[in-house]
């Protein structure tokens, strides 16, 4: 912890990053029942009705739970969607990097294929197919986030590969795959894990778009579905999509905040020791 | 000479055998998609079981899949992009129509990110950990935090509606008879919205990676030696740090590109300026196949063109000339 | 848009004619109509056939309807509520198998070439009736087209068909082609379908994909002194915001089909220079519906049906999903339709209690989470307003213990999923009311349609008695017997809800100040436009 003191920025990334699960864990305590309940008056502003402190959206739905909801289904879409490329990532980049030759050939020439079609279009097209719903958008994203973790993985495999203690394994007669993945991968994934904040913070904003485009899944509340519905009202009702989209913006930014202050704070004991 | 040959050719190979993947697996998912062609066009018209039916039948929907992933390879062998099935044109002429447009903004958004990000970057990394420093790096974090179709909408209320300094929408001034330079500047006006709001996300990123990589290079010896000559540090700055630390930005120039075709594609219908990512969606929603193929393979083509002159430029900033010449 | 196909009303509603005959002194006493200008105006798709003769459809109207004209218009005044265009006068003969068209003299097509009944008989035969999406219902009996003279064309019928239905369909379904560009080569692919020839008051003149179509004055126009405008820009605006903002910015002039959305009306109402305009789609009315799947067996039960509709607030949707501007249904005819539309239908009055009676009463009790059942609810994504409904539509159900969970497909899925695949249990629709019950109500109830036709009966709904209701009405040549049996229909079909329909809405137009002449027909936005004029 005291290392993460030097870094300001952390702290406040921290800070964001825990007040933002608080309201999540709070949510179903707070505002118990769906929070697309229709609840008063469509469109009242905010500060009017202390039972309604944030307003009521176009058709009456309470505000502040949909702020609290969004909150767990958003953090909820970062983070399952980086955990989900992050492992299919780390185990590509592995298989790739430990086996060689065609196999890491193809996988590679899989992942180029991959990146070279454009992440947001690639979600886009997933999700107008599969049809939305949470789990299809988490699906996205993660299809098209897990090509830097897999060359990450792959990089970090390659330079492991050669040490001793893998060596050691080969000796005593582990079998190859067995190798790869009970000694190489768990060493090659902390560089890997330095990635997720970055897609973290981008799956968030990925779910934020693909709402905005009519793309997200209507039995659940999430920020970026918020400011979709807002923005028709952006004129007369701003505060539908300013409240969302602040909370949005706060989120992305502890998330790249706090992961970039564990980086920092790492460099820092290592430098010093 | 005979090696960057080589590298060319194995380059090339593997490149055929990408975008190989790549069309197989578009054409498989839109292939899993609920509705065809057909369907996207029922909606805007209704029809009975005969005209349906009639449709698919000319539009050779009732062929298998394999038949017509086989006649489309086919035909792309012949660099024969088909037809739109949603346009009933050629596919080449759909495409053409759009990627000067889209080249032309996503050159200048990314020429916007880049050059002034890395220009921040240079004076953010300057003094490491300086209040500037923090500050500029905070603040375009906060930018890259804010999603782009938000930035756009509140920058055409402000810039557009209310204080009519640019046009709203559009590439150019429609049927203007507008002509080289006058012409020119018409769309560089229509284009100030749109490509801020596509640069200044990307800001961000090159700020941050141009700073961390100036507080490395800061650190490595050649730099010491220079500082230990006595020479100015604005002369350091610019003549070693950052020469030394735009190499990676480069390298991120070239990741970069892919992405920059999905990032417009809300940007351009805000905007609606006629490029490939708003084509791209238009034919996701009208089922229309080829025309989904040949836009992602002329984006990645594009994508492995920029790469392959990244390489070019790579190799021209060299690190080593710097080190050379600093330890000299 | 949502382009939808549709047709006019033949009978003004009360409160049309009175904006009517309000609206329009003020404006030409005001101002005399000034010449020349560009009028821009907002489109929001680019639809890949302009040849309204081939598809009758909101969408390319929207566009075509100023190049290419039909036989006959929407007329808030004129009798049977036409006014002539292409044809000047029509007669049905009393066994219904004959329709006489004259047609208008001195007529010439963009290309310079005469217009002649030749022209008339050929669209008809070879274009409506084969090919056009809503021309297949109503000229399938359409046997051939005599042309006595230049001007004049008979239709002939193989059976009896009402003259009612044919004038009815006029406007939206006799768009006239030439013949001369169209005889040679295959129909659909004729280049003519994306730059149209016509004859009317606008020359198609170019289409910048993704940017803008053009159209020029037509000099040559029949019409006197006609057209006021020299030229009409359609913009290419996809985004839901942009259409407030062009006109804002004073960049376009003219909104319509509620490009601006409806929670956005009110404020740009208080724009100095812009003004709301709610009439001009008394002819187009759409009708917000909820689709039933009769496969499931709860759905299959009348009073779950009734259960349902007793849950919907109409109020609610009207007052708060439309902003007002949209009227409830009673049943699958408009009340703004005074030819056909009968109120003695049952009523089901927002009633949560006898809602969940009804369902106690079927044998569906609530479980020990307060839920009855779960289904699957399919909101069509074309409006902006179903998908809210949808919303509206899984709380109100929720109310009552059902447990609906929301599937949000993109257009082409959900037309798959609701009319090919029945993959739903509800669905919200938004079906037309195309003036004559016969043209596209009744398929929303008929039985044995194939699967794979879009709105109409995919439910697998099934009565004996509406099918033979519509089988008769079909043949019955006498107006006033044929809209009884149409009243009967609608009495029907809300006792026995194959579909509830909940609402029926028209559109809005937002437009400059300067702009004159606008929403003077029911059909406005997708008539001619050749008195619409631009003030300096």
């Amino acid at each position: 912890m005291r290392r993460l003191t030097r870094v300001p920025e952390a702290l406040v990334g921290f800070g964001i990053l825990s007040a933002l699960a608080v309201m999540a864990l709070a949510a179903s305590m707070l505002f118990p029942g769906d929070p697309l309940a229709i609840k008063g008056a469509p469109l009242l502003p905010p500060f009017q009705d202390w039972s309604l402190p944030l307003g009521t959206d176009r058709l009456g739905r309470d505000v502040l739970a949909e702020l609290f909801h969004g909150a767990r289904t958003s953090l909820a879409v970062g983070i399952a969607a980086a955990a989900a490329a992050i492992a299919v990532g780390a185990v590509i980049g592995t298989l790739a990097g430990f086996a060689g030759g065609i196999v890491d050939e193809v996988l590679m020439r899989i992942t180029d294929a991959f990146q070279t079609v454009p992440s947001f279009l690639l979600a886009l097209a997933f999700v107008s197919v599969v049809g939305p719903s949470l789990t299809v958008v988490v699906i996205a994203i993660a299809l098209s986030a897990w090509t830097g973790p897999a060359r990450v993985a792959r990089a970090e495999v390659l330079s492991i590969r050669e040490r001793d203690f893998v060596a050691g394994a080969r000796v005593i007669g582990m079998h190859p795959l067995e190798i790869a993945l009970r000694e190489v991968l768990p060493n090659a994934v902390p560089p890997v894990l330095a990635l997720s904040s970055v897609i973290v913070a981008s799956a968030i904003l990925i779910e934020a778009a693909l709402s905005f485009l009519g793309l997200g899944d209507p039995n659940r509340i999430t920020w970026g579905g918020m400011i979709a519905e807002g923005r028709t009202v952006l004129r007369s009702a701003p505060f539908l999509s300013i409240v969302p989209g602040v909370a949005l913006v706060l989120t992305v930014l502890g998330v790249y905040l706090a992961g970039e202050g564990v980086v920092e704070g790492t460099a820092v004991r290592k430098g010093l020791s | 000479m005979s090696r960057a040959f080589l590298l060319l050719r194995r380059r090339l190979v593997g490149s055929i055998f990408v975008l190989l993947i790549v069309v197989v697996g578009t054409f498989l998912l839109l292939e899993a998609a609920p509705g065809d062609a057909v369907d996207a066009y029922l909606v805007s018209t209704g029809g009975d079981a005969g005209i349906v039916e009639a449709m698919r039948q000319s539009w050779g929907l009732d062929q298998s899949a394999a038949t017509r992933l086989a006649n489309y390879l086919w035909a792309l062998l012949h660099f024969d992009l088909g037809q739109s099935v949603a346009f009933s044109r050629p596919i080449r002429d759909v495409i053409l129509e759009r990627l000067p447009v889209t080249l032309v903004l996503m050159g200048a958004s990314t020429a916007v990110s880049f050059g002034l990000g890395s220009a921040l970057g240079i004076y953010a990394g300057a003094r490491p950990g300086s209040f500037r420093d923090r500050f500029l790096s905070t603040a375009s974090l906060a930018l890259y935090a804010v999603p782009g179709f938000w930035l756009a909408l509140v920058l055409v209320i402000i810039f557009a509606v209310d204080l009519r300094w640019f046009p709203i929408s559009g590439f150019e001034t429609i049927a203007s008879g507008k002509t080289g330079l006058a012409r020119a500047g018409d769309i560089a006006h229509h284009l100030v919205l749109p490509v801020t709001s596509l640069g200044v996300i990307y800001l961000a990123l090159y700020l941050r990676m141009m700073r961390a990589g100036m507080a490395e290079v800061w650190r490595l010896d050649f730099v010491r030696a220079a500082r230990a000559r006595g020479l100015s540090r604005r002369r350091i700055v610019l003549a070693h740090v950052a020469r030394n630390a735009l190499l990676p930005l480069v390298t991120m120039l070239g990741l970069q590109s892919a992405q920059m075709l999905g990032g417009s594609v809300v940007i351009e219908s805000i905007f609606s300026v006629p490029g490939l990512g708003r084509l791209a969606q238009e034919a996701v929603a009208l089922r229309d196949t080829p025309l989904l193929l040949g836009i992602i393979l002329v984006s990645a083509v594009l994508v492995i063109l920029i790469n392959l002159l990244v390489d070019i430029t790579y190799a021209f900033l060299d690190p080593r000339v710097g080190a050379s010449e600093a330890s000299a | 848009m949502s382009d939808f196909n549709l047709t006019r009303r033949s009978v003004l509603s009360g409160a049309a004619l009175l904006l009517a005959s309000t609206a329009l002194p003020t404006i030409g006493l005001a101002q005399e109509p000034q010449k020349g200008g560009r009028l821009t105006v907002a489109a929001d798709s680019e639809p890949r056939n302009l040849n309204p003769a081939i598809v009758a459809s909101n969408g390319v109207f929207f566009i075509s309807s100023k190049i290419v004209e039909p036989l006959a218009e929407a007329d808030y005044d004129g009798k049977d509520g036409l006014s002539p265009r292409l044809a000047v006068s029509w007669e049905g003969s009393e066994d219904g198998k004959s329709v006489t068209f004259k047609l208008r003299e001195g007529v010439t097509w963009h290309d310079g070439k005469p217009f002649s009944s030749a022209d008339v008989a050929f669209s008809a035969l070879q274009i409506w009736k084969p090919l056009q999406n809503l021309g297949r219902v109503v000229f399938k009996d359409l046997e051939a087209v005599e042309t006595p003279d230049e001007h004049t064309a008979v239709f002939k019928f193989a059976r009896p068909t009402p003259f009612q239905l044919i004038r009815n369909a006029l406007p939206a379904l006799t768009s006239v082609v030439p013949r001369h560009i169209y005889e040679n080569g295959k129909i659909e692919e004729n280049p003519a379908n994306t730059a149209p020839i016509g004859t009317g008051p606008f020359k198609f003149a170019e289409h910048k994909a993704g940017q803008y179509y053009r159209l020029e004055k037509n000099t040559a126009y029949w019409g006197k002194n006609e057209p006021n405008l020299d030229e009409i820009v359609y913009q290419v605006l996809p985004d839901r915001s942009a259409a407030a903002n062009a006109l804002e910015a004073e960049e376009i002039q003219l909104a319509a089909f509620s490009a601006v959305p409806l929670a956005d009306l009110d404020r740009i109402s208080k724009v100095p220079g812009l003004k709301v305009v709610t009439k001009g789609y008394e002819g187009l009315t759409y009708q917000l519906v909820v689709e039933i799947n009769h496969r499931r067996k709860e759905l299959a039960d009348v009073k779950v049906r009734q259960a349902i509709a007793h849950a919907i607030d109409k109020d609610f949707v009207v007052k708060t999903i439309f902003l007002g501007y949209a009227e409830t249904a009673s049943g699958p005819v408009p009340k703004n339709d005074k030819q056909f539309y009968t109120a003695d239908v049952p009523a089901y009055t927002f009633d949560v209690a006898k809602a969940n009676a009804l369902l106690d009463e079927a044998g569906y009790k609530a479980g020990a989470d307060g839920k009855r059942f779960k289904l699957k609810l399919l909101p069509a994504p074309y409006f902006n307003e179903t998908k809210q409904f949808g919303d509206y539509l899984r709380q109100a159900l929720a109310a009552i213990g059902i447990d609906a969970e929301l599937v949000n497909n993109d257009s082409a899925a959900h037309i798959k999923a609701v009319y090919t695949d029945h993959a739903f249990d509800l669905a919200v629709g938004p079906p037309v009311f195309r003036g004559d019950p016969a043209i596209s109500t009744t398929i929303l109830a008929q039985s044995g349609i194939p699967d794979g036709v879009p709105f109409s009966n995919q439910g697998g709904y099934k009565s004996a008695d509406i099918d033979g209701i519509i089988a008769k009405a079909a043949e019955t040549l006498d107006a006033t017997a044929r809209t009884d049996l149409y009243k009967a229909f609608q009495k029907k079909v809300v006792e026995d809800l194959p579909f509830i329909n909940v609402a029926d809405w028209t559109f809005i137009s937002v437009a400059s100040d300067k702009v004159g002449n606008i929403a003077d027909n029911p059909r406005w936005a997708v008539s001619n436009w050749s008195d619409t004029w631009l003030a300096k």
